[in-house]
């Protein structure tokens, strides 16, 4: 580093608009996560998300082969077949033409049923707004050539964004070499979101993004 | 399969309206109630966006925890809103951990402090008037300026938390001639740097073992996933070394930890045993012929026997017994260890060393590196040192970095005849007597250099914090005026009961002013509290120990100006400096905080504006510190060199000083370690001597070479006593995030975490309330005595399976009475309100959706556990040893 100037990635971004993807989406891998929730609070910072609502949260599942911990990031699962848009009776819920789901903030009414509707309990209703909120994969960010703020964190590539549309894309290759799958595939929505090394019990243990009844500790499963 | 419940929220609102209601009917009305959130309507409030286009991006240095990573804030409409990682950080490659974007709601918490206060009422009442920046000035300075005309400076004592301030703090105390520089290192890393210091002569900050090249690491007690110093570098290489090269890390822990969790192995051990572990796989390396007897040969300053018949003893059916991990596992890994040198490594932190025997334990350790002749080898146990830039044993090269001048001479040392000396008490008197000379003339009195601690500073000046406050009380110290800065002893010290008693009494400590950010137990004990701006409002300088071995360092500068009336420490000093007269204040002339980094960097071959604008310098073209003592010395390092016949030692004069710069071995100069002998000490005589000093010749601990010894407390434990440890999460950093609302948000409770089995033994269900009585230290540590308690706590049990048998574990940080709403989870109210302003800083989560708060139905905020923990330091260094407590339990009705 000499006194000619490095580039210095930060002076450089926002300055233009920047496609995202045909079908953008996560590789998360547990295998790599180290449960520092870096993540989480990056991303309620970003978003300045509520307390008590999560856009992403790290579950500690108790392995059931050893006494230790899997460290598991769920968030929306940007499903194809996403249940949540057709859900909404006022279209407040939709899909980008990258295929990420979003909420519609100027047709959001505080209506409940995405909430409802959605099988991994990715969205929550922001109090201060009323409105309903979940990961959108930091549109805002991603539309000026920035990573989403959760995988620009993330101390060891745990979570990886990229377009899935593109079979050529690093994270398509990286994807399909690992044979990532979607976490709980039986409910069918074919999410864009998937995980590395994933096994059966882990989409039991990981039981939703937002906090679930009783969950006052919310850092270890029972 | 959802469960959320839309009428929940209404509760909370009706429940907090309630709360403000009643909190108007004789209280002051906290800040946070009266700007709580209207009910949504048609005007709603606007999320905060941030705008990337429009967001000022501004390189610095993070103060979430103590790794000090750079990072890159981004400022929009006046506010930091987001801390993200510098990629120009060779450490963190731009990544950064959950607590750096903690300071940014630390920064915007409406419980800040703003503006001065001072007491009104009797210390520790609670109650304050706000006072203007002068007024406090003129007040402290005329305290410091009666000490100065009384020739008793050192009557004055800065006692700092985590200090990064690059130097100011003894500069300040320096300018008004008090040595009082009192600090937090021994209940931190006083015991592992030990381990480091006595066999390669050099503290090393922390320990930067070659994580991103090595296929195997011997884990023990270092919670690298979570709370390592400068453990975050560590994290990314560790994982990319197992998961994509197929490294290998065992660990021995004593709860799963995410740490344990994530290692190939995790073996539950008895605490303090990890030593035992070490000398007895150090045992298998010998018996079998596995040591490096060639680097030993060179390097090590005992006989290769010597080591074998040290070993010996310690057998791996002796550790299986001592530790729970079985004798054949201790042999296979031993052997795994080995054969993976060079490219492996031991990886050493508080969980083996906060021992009675830690000191030992960390030199146990260590062997194995010495051992298997991975010492500063790609993969292996890397030796560096500190950053500074000073111009020592690894700087070489380096442009000199830190203080500009002119700088104060350092204070006095303490001798006969001088009032400092002739007040101390006739024990402390005959105890000085029996140093050595050349400790006796590094004497500075009880609080820098303890009689009973000689290790504690006889090098590397560490001092024993922890029994500041009963020496204070015991009158072995005297201080008039106190600073606390960064420092909440009063809640995060052993015994913090102790630290308060003696802050809160005023004949003990007469005047105490405390610089803080956020209201602390400690701050609630001051007569004048000064608001400070955060890490993200100031200057400071910064150099670590660099993963990758090429030193680099950094400036931290602010981002914004601090809300309210907050300044600055530089600023405090130098206001302070310019009432108390010219000779204190020509060294802090500086019209600036930024002119005195500038300067502070002048040597940089880079111009500060690039400097700030980079935020991180690194020598281009450096080749990484591998094997730095292997390093043949220059024609240039030897002209008027003089070599020492007997030893090989090589020495000249730099700047009047005769100093050792290396040895020669088979005939080549070479530049070898930092230590005297510049070999590796594997016999160290001065345990012998600090323990002659002190009484404990018979003791184990005086022995010069590695061993290992059992915690005398567990030795005499009774049927019906447990183990009790604390253990730190991943995010909160020591007793000062509490507050961070995300961070809390994650982690607000601390249970006591106990194994199945245990509980099953002992009748004990998830979720009962249970009552710890915690016991005094056994052995010859300060005021032991296990059969009296220290402390009790009351909490509740959560059965964790792969928690060692016999043990209880509750997690440090939390329980805290003070930090305003989220840090106390009070939500009605707080003293020190006086220097609060809630139109300046209002948070909309704050206090309505902190829904874990006791008043929102929630599990609250965790319990204090340090008030039953006991001060036990470990005999010559003054280490707190917390992880040897015994304790019994009982259930209580709920």
């Amino acid at each position: 580093m000499a006194d000619d100037v490095p580039y210095l990635p930060w002076e450089h971004v926002g300055q233009e608009p920047v496609p995202t993807g045909k079908r953008v989406g996560l590789l998360v891998d547990p295998r790599r996560c180290v449960g520092c929730h870096a993540c989480g609070v990056s991303c309620k910072t970003e978003h300045d998300v509520a307390l008590g609502g999560f856009r992403i949260r790290t579950h500690y599942l108790r392995r059931p082969d050893r006494d230790t911990h899997l460290f598991m990031p769920m968030m929306c699962m940007h499903c194809q077949d996403a249940p949540c848009i057709p859900a909404c009776p006022n279209d407040a819920v939709v899909r980008r033409a990258d295929g990420r789901v979003e909420i519609d903030k100027d047709s959001c009414q505080g209506d409940t049923s995405c909430i409802a509707a959605c099988p991994y309990d990715a969205i929550h209703l922001d109090p201060h707004t009323n409105q309903a909120d979940k990961c959108n994969l930091c549109s805002h960010r991603t539309d000026v050539g920035m990573v989403p703020a959760c995988v620009e964190v993330c101390p060891t590539e745990a979570l990886r964004y990229g377009d899935f549309g593109d079979l050529d894309s690093a994270l398509s290759k990286t994807a399909d070499a690992c044979g990532a799958q979607p976490l709980r595939p039986e409910h069918e929505t074919r999410p864009t979101v998937v995980y590395a090394g994933l096994q059966a019990w882990m989409g039991e243990a990981a039981r939703g993004v937002q906090l679930q009844d009783g969950e006052n500790d919310i850092v270890y499963e029972r | 399969m959802t469960t959320y419940d839309p009428t929940r929220r209404d509760v909370i609102k009706t429940t907090a309206a309630a709360v403000a209601l009643g909190a108007l009917g004789g209280t002051l009305m906290p800040p946070w109630e009266a700007v709580a959130d209207e009910p949504p309507g048609d005007d709603r409030p606007a999320r905060r966006t941030i705008d990337y286009r429009k967001a000022k991006a501004t390189p610095t240095v993070c103060f979430g925890c103590t790794t000090q990573c750079h990072v890159i804030g981004w400022v929009q409409d006046g506010r930091v809103v987001r801390i993200s990682g510098n990629p120009l950080d060779p450490n963190s490659h731009g990544h950064i951990c959950s607590k750096a974007n903690g300071i940014v709601h630390g920064t915007y918490y409406p419980g800040r402090l703003l503006y001065p206060i001072r007491r009104v009422g009797k210390r520790g009442e609670g109650k304050w008037k706000r006072i203007t920046w002068d007024e406090a000035y003129d007040e402290i300075a005329a305290r410091l300026q009666k000490l100065r005309d009384e020739g008793r400076p050192d009557k004055f004592a800065i006692q700092v938390g985590r200090d990064k301030t690059s130097g100011l703090t003894a500069r300040f105390l320096s300018s008004v001639g008090s040595p009082h520089g009192l600090n937090r290192r021994s209940i931190c890393s006083s015991n592992n740097r030990l381990g480091t210091m006595t066999y390669y002569g050099t503290i090393m900050d922390w320990g930067a073992p070659d994580l991103a090249r090595t296929k195997y690491v011997l884990n023990f007690g270092s919670n690298l996933m979570e709370a390592h110093q400068g453990g975050f570098g560590g994290i990314q290489r560790m994982q990319e070394a197992r998961v994509d090269r197929g490294a290998k890390l065992v660990t021995f822990e004593v709860r799963p930890s995410a740490t344990a969790s994530i290692s190939d192995e995790y073996h539950r051990v008895t605490p303090g045993s990890d030593g035992c572990i070490a000398m007895a796989m150090a045992h298998v390396l010998v018996k079998e012929g596995l040591a490096k007897r060639a680097f030993w040969d060179r390097w090590c300053n005992i006989p290769f026997a010597e080591i074998a018949a040290q070993v010996e003893p310690f057998t791996p059916e002796m550790a299986a017994r001592e530790s729970g991990v079985s004798a054949d596992t201790i042999r296979r890994l031993a052997r795994e260890f080995a054969a993976a040198s060079p490219r492996c490594t031991t990886l050493l932190n508080r969980g083996a060393a906060k021992h009675v025997n830690g000191i030992h334990s960390s030199r146990a350790v260590f062997l194995l590196d010495i051992l298997a002749g991975n010492v500063g080898q790609p993969g292996g146990f890397g030796i560096v040192n500190r950053g500074g830039w000073k111009g020592d044993w690894g700087h070489e090269g380096l442009p000199l970095v830190g203080e500009p001048g002119p700088k104060p001479p350092k204070p006095p040392k303490w001798k006969p005849g001088m009032a400092c000396f002739d007040e101390l008490p006739q024990e402390v008197k005959e105890a000085y007597e029996r140093l050595p000379d050349a400790w006796k003339a590094q004497y500075q009195g009880e609080l820098i250099t303890p009689t009973q601690y000689p290790l504690a500073w006889q090098w590397q000046v560490m001092k024993v914090g922890q029994m500041n406050y009963p020496w204070i009380r015991e009158g072995r110290a005297k201080i008039d005026t106190l600073f606390t800065y960064c420092f909440n002893g009063g809640y995060g010290y052993p015994e913090a009961k102790v630290c308060r008693d003696v802050l809160a009494d005023e004949s003990l400590i007469p005047f105490h002013v405390s610089i803080d950010i956020a209201y602390s137990e400690t701050a609630a004990l001051a007569d004048i509290i000064l608001p400070e701006a955060t890490a993200l409002e100031r200057w400071d300088g910064q150099s670590t120990n660099a993963w990758d071995y090429v030193p680099f360092t950094g400036v931290r500068q602010p981002l914004v100006k601090p809300p309210g009336e907050c300044k600055s420490v530089w600023w405090i000093y130098h206001e302070l400096a310019k009432r108390l007269g010219p000779d204190v204040f020509q060294y802090w002339d500086f019209p600036s905080d930024e002119d005195y980094y500038k300067r502070y960097y002048a040597n940089l071959p880079i111009s500060w504006e690039q400097f700030k604008r980079q935020g991180v310098w690194q020598p281009s073209g450096r080749e990484p510190d591998y094997q730095l003592f292997e390093r043949p010395l220059t024609a240039e390092e030897m002209e008027g060199a003089s070599i020492d016949e007997a030893t090989g030692l090589v020495s000249k004069e730099i700047k009047g000083k005769p100093q050792t710069i290396g040895i020669v071995l088979d005939g080549t100069p070479v530049r070898g370690f930092p230590s005297p002998s510049r070999k590796i000490e594997v016999r160290q005589s001065v345990f012998e001597q600090a323990a002659a000093v002190v009484g404990l010749s018979d003791h184990p601990i005086a022995n010069p070479l590695p061993t290992w010894f059992p915690n005398p407390a567990y030795e005499v434990m009774k049927e019906n006593e447990l183990r009790f440890v604390t253990f730190k999460w991943n995010v909160h950093t020591q007793g000062r995030t509490a507050h961070h609302k995300y961070q809390a948000e994650i982690v607000h409770g601390n249970p006591i975490w106990i194994a199945p089995e245990t509980a099953k033994r002992l009748g004990i269900a998830d979720g009962d309330l249970l009552e710890v009585e915690i016991r005094r230290p056994a052995g010859p540590v300060w005021n032991s005595d296990p059969s009296r308690t220290c402390g009790t706590l009351r909490q509740v049990a959560r059965i964790v399976p792969g928690v060692a048998p016999d043990l209880l574990a509750v997690s440090h940080h939390l329980g805290h009475w003070e930090y305003g709403p989220i840090g106390a989870g009070q939500l009605k109210g707080t003293a020190g309100a006086e220097a609060m302003d809630p139109a300046l800083l209002a948070d909309r989560d704050i206090p309505d959706n902190v829904w874990w708060a006791k008043e929102k139905g929630g599990i609250g905020t965790g319990v204090p556990l340090n008030d039953a923990m006991p001060i036990a330091p470990t005999p010559l260094s003054g280490g707190q040893a917390w992880y040897d407590c015994v304790c019994t339990v009982r259930k209580v009705p709920s």
